[in-house]
Formats: structure tokens, sequence, C-alpha cells
């Protein structure tokens, strides 16, 4: 299938004019401090880097991009460096399709495609934390269609080996494949909105895997963990957006929510019927440099407890809210003063933290999506 | 599999397109939306920006993605104005005709000579256009030299009407040259005098009326004023007597106006380009509009 894509890939491009574009590199700085560990995962304590990186693109004669993204994090405890993205994108086949081979961002949610330095909290969401290891990138391939319609409206499909999404190897050739399709439109002259349905489906694992081995590990609640923590056979997830500035002049003023929901069943290691999660978050941007904002998010999962030498599944709940304060003295930087505050039921490691967080760019960088 | 229904999508797409009878023209800025529909009458003209809206920062819109779908010429200024926000709309639209370096993408700062160049080093904060000012549409000789330049390229997509482009580009010159002799007029009056600006939007049309723009409200390009540096410009400009304080339609004018007070300094709030929805349509009545505002405030 990676073959045919890319074959099909070179097909368009040979019959174009070969264009020279410029290699854009650009580099994002992240630095913080975090004054408690919290739970699941996202920044651990004290000072660190959580997602800083190189990225290099290169458009290769005007209808396929390759992009590269390196991303380093350090912490007190842990360093690392991994190659998220490595891919090639074609820029326009016939028919409003696109084509992405490689390693990239899956294509579903809300946020789980766009990169982490424009979000606008420290850490995302609970539930991206939970189900997608805070973002779910792979290798793999991808098609997307935007429709001919009057309102937009967009479909994308992806296939990837399975081995990101977990801490191990996928025992099928194509782990995990997705789904996604997305609407949106203006509301007047002042408002936009897009809504997306995603589904992702997990075949790393087989649902009755708790059963033979006894493999459910101690989670890491200190420190990142690259896996997504709490799989199931089928994802599911919604999400809808709303943008609000005067005229449509974001320069001044914005007003940005956004909530997902996410829903896991047939879930992989754990005797529950399902996980399920949803975030709603406002930002409130009330001037050139500052905004405000808070997002409140829920997780309910499934852990596993020894009670008198029997193993019992207990349904477990995490809330989290945060609320941030950021200021961007220029449009390359940021800093951002954030409170998290977690409650948790039958879950270990919850705690309330603040965050001071820095962040400069330089460079190139890519657009942002909506 | 993959090839067949892409060519079946293509196919059917085409059907749409040859029924359309006029070409479809997204611009990124309202001053060429308002040449297009002078210079392609009959075509589909849509301005992904407005007058209220600053064209450096614009949300990547799912509206902007199907209309940008939807086109056959996408006419922008370029020079890296639209950035933050234009390649996202491309990539998302994925539309062949409008792709860079293709027939239907026209990057009207390839054409033309910008000022304001700046040498941008890696490592360095500044928000500034290496490939110079993008607000060139402000300079009455420059639009002279493009407006040919959206002929060619719309006689290019869309051969068959051929003859209405050369004639409506004939019909735009001639009315062109007549304000621009009036502008001119209107200008050497103007000449020499000083101004206080906010950000480089006005530096063509301060260039061209040979006006000096004695100071900026913003501390350095793309960051906005600050009152410690609006305070650190109040003696000049109490000294030099500027005509006008300059802001448009689209900026905070809190620091202007502040220095206004302050210095008696006329604060004026003009339009950066044209208001498709209001009076002020097309790029005549802008140079009217700026020049007549101009020399009012003398």
């Amino acid at each position: 299938m990676k073959r045919k894509a890319l074959a099909l890939a070179t097909a368009v491009l040979c019959s174009q004019a070969n264009v020279v574009n410029a290699l854009e590199v650009g580099v994002i700085l992240d630095a913080y401090h975090k004054s408690e560990n919290t739970a699941l995962g996202g920044r651990a304590e004290g000072f660190g880097s959580s997602h800083s990186e190189l990225s290099l693109s290169q458009g290769i004669a005007d209808l396929t991009t390759a992009h590269v993204a390196l991303v380093g994090e350090w912490n007190e405890q842990d360093s690392d460096l991994q190659l998220e993205e490595a891919y090639l994108q074609s820029s326009a086949l016939p028919g409003g399709m696109n084509v992405t081979a490689g390693r990239f961002l899956a294509d579903i949610g809300y946020l789980n495609a766009t990169h982490s330095h424009s979000d606008n909290f420290s850490e995302r969401p609970l539930l991206y934390r939970a189900f997608l290891g805070g973002h779910y990138f792979d290798d793999g391939v991808g098609v997307s269609w935007l429709a001919p319609t009057d309102r937009y409206w967009r479909l994308s499909a992806g296939a990837f080996t399975g081995d990101k999404l977990g801490e191990e190897k996928s025992e099928s050739g194509i782990g995990t494949w997705t789904l996604s399709t997305e609407f949106g439109d203006d509301l007047g002259n002042n408002a936009s909105w897009q809504m997306g349905a995603s589904y992702l489906r997990n075949n790393t694992q087989s649902s009755d895997h708790h059963e033979d081995e006894d493999d459910h590990e101690e989670h890491d609640h200190a420190g990142h963990s690259h896996g997504a923590e709490y799989q199931g056979k089928n994802l599911y997830l919604t999400d809808l957006v709303w943008k609000w500035a005067p005229q449509g002049n974001n320069r001044q003023q914005q007003v940005k929510l956004a909530a997902e929901y996410a829903y896991v069943d047939d879930v992989y290691g754990a005797e529950v019927d399902h996980y399920d999660g949803w975030y709603l978050s406002g930002v409130y941007q009330f001037d050139e440099n500052w905004s405000a904002g808070i997002r409140q998010g829920r997780v309910n999962l499934a852990e596993e407890h020894e009670h008198a030498g029997e193993h019992e599944w207990e349904e477990t709940r995490l809330t989290e809210t945060s609320v941030m304060l950021s200021w961007a003295p220029t449009h390359t930087q940021r800093l951002r003063l954030e409170y998290k505050h977690q409650d948790a039921d039958h879950m270990e490691g919850a705690d309330n933290a603040i965050t001071v967080h820095y962040q400069i760019g330089f460079g190139a960088h890519a657009a942002h999506g909506f | 599999m993959l090839r067949m229904v892409s060519k079946l999508l293509a196919f059917s797409l085409l059907a749409l397109v040859n029924t359309a009878q006029a070409i479809t023209i997204f611009t990124c800025e309202p001053e060429w939306a308002a040449l297009s529909m002078e210079l392609a009458p009959g075509a589909k003209v849509f301005s992904a920006t407005h007058v209220y809206q600053d064209p450096h920062y614009i949300e990547a819109r799912p509206s902007l993605i199907s209309k940008i779908a939807k086109a056959d010429l996408v006419i922008c200024s370029g020079a890296g104005l639209e950035s933050g926000w234009l390649p996202a709309l491309q990539k998302r639209a994925a539309n062949r005709k409008v792709v860079n370096g293709a027939d239907g993408m026209l990057y009207l700062s390839q054409f033309i000579k910008t000022i304001e160049k700046h040498k941008t080093k890696f490592f360095s904060t500044e928000h500034v256009h290496p490939a110079g000012n993008p607000h060139f549409h402000l300079d009455p000789d420059r639009v002279s030299k493009l407006a040919p330049v959206i002929s060619q390229r719309l006689q290019i997509i869309d051969s068959g009407s051929r003859l209405i482009y050369q004639q409506a580009l004939a019909k735009w010159q001639k009315n062109w040259q007549q304000s621009l002799q009036q502008w001119q007029q209107q200008a050497a009056q103007l000449k020499g005098q000083p101004v206080v600006v906010q950000h480089t939007s006005f530096s063509y049309l301060i260039n061209w009326i040979g006006m000096d723009a004695i100071a900026d409200l913003e501390p350095e390009p793309g960051v906005p004023p600050t009152m410690a540096h609006a305070q650190s410009l109040i003696a000049d400009a109490r000294q030099e007597q500027p005509v006008a304080i300059l802001t448009n339609w689209y900026q905070n004018d809190r620091a202007a106006r502040w220095m206004s007070d302050k210095t008696g300094v006329k604060h004026l709030n003009l339009p950066a380009t044209v208001d498709l929805k209001g009076d002020i349509n097309n790029l005549q009545r802008l140079f009217d509009h700026l020049l007549a505002q101009l020399q009012e405030a003398q």
C-alpha cells in the first residue's frame, strides 16, 4: 500500500516541471519548571524541556513536501531524543486528494495532528495522555480527500504499523488504521467552527491478553511515556471547535472553545467494559500579547488492585482542571504560568502543580491549521 | 484502485468546472480582489481577508479551505505576508491549479521591487519579512505595473476570454492614468511633510508622496506599541509637529490616541486597503480617500 502510494506520488511529480525550493529549517526550544509530578504523564517535576524540536522541510517540485522533525525531551530523571516525523506528502493530487507516507501524526481528533508547540496549555488534555500517549504518530500511509462541496468537508484514512501506539511492537502488519471526517464553516463575520469524528482501530494486541499473562505494568507516573497506557480495540473520538474574533481580526482579540470526547471499548488488559474521557477548554486572548484560559477534563479508567490475594479490577477516575495565563512578548516567544489541579478516585499520583513554561521559535515554521 | 478513484474524482471535478461559465478568483487581500473585479469582468472573486483584518494573522479556517479548493486563480501579495496561513489552506485544499509554481498561483511580490528588506539572522526574535515590505498596493506606480501582470495571468489560464481581459486592462489603465495626474498634484503639496506611523502599513504611500516617516509607534516591526516606546517619541513629535499620526482600521490605536492627546498632533485612522462592502471599494477610491485625508490633516 505504501509503495503504491509512493509510486502514485512519483508519477504525478514527473509530469510537472522541476522547481527548486529552499530547505526550511525551524527550531522550537521549550523550557519549564513544574512544582510536582501529576498523574498520567505530561511533564515531570523540576526543570526540564518537554518538546524541543528541530524541523526540516523541503518542497520537491512544488508537488511534494518532505518533512522531518526531531524532538527532544529532558528532565531531571530522563532524557530522550526521537524522530517524530519523517514523511513525504503530496501537495495536490487530482480530485482534492493527498497522500502522506512515512512517519507522521495520525489525522484523528482535533489536537492529534497539530504540533504541541501551538497548544494553549502546557500539557495535552487527559484523554490524549491516557489513550494516545500524548499524541499518536506512527509509520504508515495516509490519504485525505476534500469533498467538492460548498461547505468544508474532509475525509481521511490512515494505516500504520502500530508500533508506536503501545510500548510493544505490534503483532500484525497493519497494527492500526484510522478514519476521520471533519466539517466546518463560518458563523457570520466573527465566528467559525469545525467539528470532527474519528475512529482508530487498534489491532496491536488481543482482547484476552490479560488472561494468559500478568503483564499489566506499573505506570510510570513520573516522566513521560511514549505509548498510550489505556488501550482498546476501538477508539472513537469526536471534537468541536468554535473560534470568535471581532470582525475575524484575531490579532487583537480571540475566543477559542474546544471540546473533545473519547470512548474506548474492547479494552485491552483490563476487565472493564470501556474507558472514556472528555475535555472542555476555553482560551481568551484579550490583547495582542496576553491570553488566559481554563480547561476541565476527565478520564474514566480502571486499575487492578490486589485484595486478599485476589486480583480485582476497579473503576478509577481522574479529573483535571488547568488554569493558565500566557504572555507573548513577540510573535516567536511565549511565557506561560499554569496551575493544575487533579482529583482522583482510586488512582495514585494525582496532585496539584504549578508550571512555568517558556517557548521560543527560530527559523521557518509551518503555517498552523484551524 | 486508488488511482482509479482519484481519476474518477478528477473527471467529475473537471465536469463541474467546465459547466461553470466564469473563472473563480481567490485573493489573499481585498485590494487584489477589487483589482481583479475590474480586470476580469464576470469572474467570481472572493477575498480571504477584509479591511478590518490584519493579513499577517489569519486563521486557516474551514470556509477558506473550501473557497481556495474551488479557485482557478489565487492572487496574493506574497513576500511572506501570508506565510502563517496560506500554506495551510493550500495543503488542505489540494487544488492542483493553485499550488506554488502553478499558473493559477500568483504572488505579486515577484513582479516588483519591495522596500525595507531586512537581513534576518536565524537566531533572531524579530518579526520582519526578509522579502521586504509586502504592503506595496499602496504605491500607485507599482499597482500600474501589477495590473498587466494580473491581466496576463488571466489570459493564460482562461485564453478563451483573452480579448475581454485585454479590453478591461486598457480601460483600467486609461482611468488609472487620469487619476494618477490628480494624485500627483495632491502629493506635491504633501511632499517633505513629517508623519508618525504605526507599523510599515503605509510606507509605500509615504515614499510615493515623498513624506517623511519620522517615528514608528511599534518598538520593533510587528511588535505592538508599548507605552514606554510611545513616551520616548513624544519629544520628537512635539518638536517636528508631524501632519498626523497614522494608524489603520485593523490596528489597536490606543497608543496613537494617547500620543495625539499629549502632542496635539492629529490622529488619522485610515483604511490600509479597500473596503469591499463600503464606499472605498476599489484602489482608485482608496487613493482618493487617503490623499484627501492627508491633505485635510495638513
